[in-house]
């Protein structure tokens, strides 16, 4: 079905039918090949009737955000992944799902939130602590920034220093405390080292693997300090 | 205003493209790099383009970083960011979202004549089916070009230089 072969997955499906009769996944297969074809609304009273008889399926409740999601429909896309998570809260996907919905729709606020459950539920992966790091990041202000900057720095940590879009998120976040803190007298806590350390680790990472952009990596760095 | 034309090249043209296609299911976005034409002020000439991202589009750091590294590495060449690229997500979206259109309007602060081009993926879809290997080709316009209204600029003529299948 992912490459448009709609008359062998119909096939397909017909011969599992016929060895399955009673299966919930032909079911779904059935549902999925409606989608294929377009046909939203067959699609959702395909689901809806497995549902009645499934109504704790998972995957079955995940399609049918995926039918909203296709049509374009993201406030319901939204709604029907949120009442899914309140009873499905461990499913680190749809967490995820939901945090790209609201990052393409630019709700940053209630993206953080998702990303904050997924950094609770599962504090040593990395990517998760990065992600909340640029939604922080996006959002903007410097307590957003500050903490986006520590978030940065725990990603660094747990990948061994070698996460490249952590260093330069921690660069961005210093050039950016920096310039939103430029009238006011406040001593300065933040140390320049982390800056001056994630600089340094950049340049070697771009020694080792990038010579030739090396200049680049020095100028751009130059433009962040400075600006 | 007057009427701009907008020159894209094949290089940028194909870049582009590529990037859509390598990456069917997501929404990317790219830079479109050049220069006012030295000889007709009414024309941009778009000489080449960067391909930016497949994913997560609308998170600010990476999209910083990258157009600070391609504004130090174009102005080089005597070239700047003129324009933006996007193409949705999903087939049949042929509207603009808003962070395209938040990138766009950045963009045309520092350059008034910007051009913010969606990618028609209908169009896109029925690119390799053409099977005619002629070296002069129609020009398919697979691009459909949005006016920028805030600056009033009107785009009346979009020109594909060498373009070939």
């Amino acid at each position: 079905m992912d490459c448009q072969c709609l008359d062998v997955a119909k096939d397909c499906i017909k011969v599992l039918q016929k060895q399955f009769p009673e299966s919930k996944r032909v079911g779904r297969l059935e549902g999925i090949l409606l989608e294929a074809k377009g046909l939203w609304a067959e699609a959702e009273k395909a689901y809806s009737s497995l549902l009645e008889d499934n109504p704790l399926d998972p995957v079955l409740h995940k399609r049918r955000v995926a039918i909203a999601k296709a049509q374009g429909n993201f406030p319901t896309a939204i709604e029907w992944l949120n009442k899914y998570l309140e009873t499905f809260m461990a499913d680190h996907d749809a967490w995820r799902e939901l945090a790209e919905i609201y990052v393409s729709l630019q709700m940053y606020k209630q993206a953080a939130f998702c990303y904050e459950e997924l950094i609770l539920s599962q504090p040593t992966v990395p990517l998760y602590h990065l992600a909340y790091a640029d939604v922080l990041y996006t959002l903007g202000g410097v307590d957003n920034i500050l903490l986006a900057k520590k978030y940065y720095a725990s990603t660094i940590d747990l990948t061994g220093g070698k996460n490249t879009k952590a260093l330069f998120g921690i660069c961005l976040c210093s050039s950016a405390i920096a310039q939103l803190t430029k009238g006011r007298n406040k001593e300065d806590k933040e140390s320049p080292e982390l800056q001056s350390l994630a600089a340094a680790a950049l340049e070697k990472d771009y020694k080792q693997r990038a010579p030739a952009k090396l200049l680049l990596l020095t100028s751009a760095l130059k433009s962040l300090k400075t600006s | 205003m007057g009427e701009l034309k907008y020159e894209l090249s094949q290089n940028a043209y194909i870049k582009l493209v590529l990037h859509a296609r390598k990456h069917k299911t997501a929404a990317v976005n790219g830079v479109l790099l050049g220069r006012v034409s030295p000889q007709n002020d009414a024309v941009v000439e778009i000489a080449d383009s960067v391909p930016l991202f497949h994913s997560h589009l609308g998170l600010l750091p990476n999209l910083e970083i990258s157009l600070i590294m391609i504004e130090e590495h174009y102005s080089a060449q005597g070239l700047g960011i003129v324009g933006y690229f996007h193409a949705n997500e999903r087939f049949d979206d042929l509207e603009l979202d808003s962070i395209a259109k938040n990138i766009g309007n950045h963009i045309c602060r520092y350059f008034p004549q910007c051009a913010v081009l969606l990618l028609d993926n209908k169009k896109l879809e029925a690119l390799p089916k053409g099977k005619d290997r002629s070296p002069v080709m129609q020009v398919s316009a697979v691009f459909v070009c949005i006016e920028l209204s805030n600056y009033g600029v009107s785009v009346s003529f979009l020109a594909i230089k060498r373009f070939w299948l």
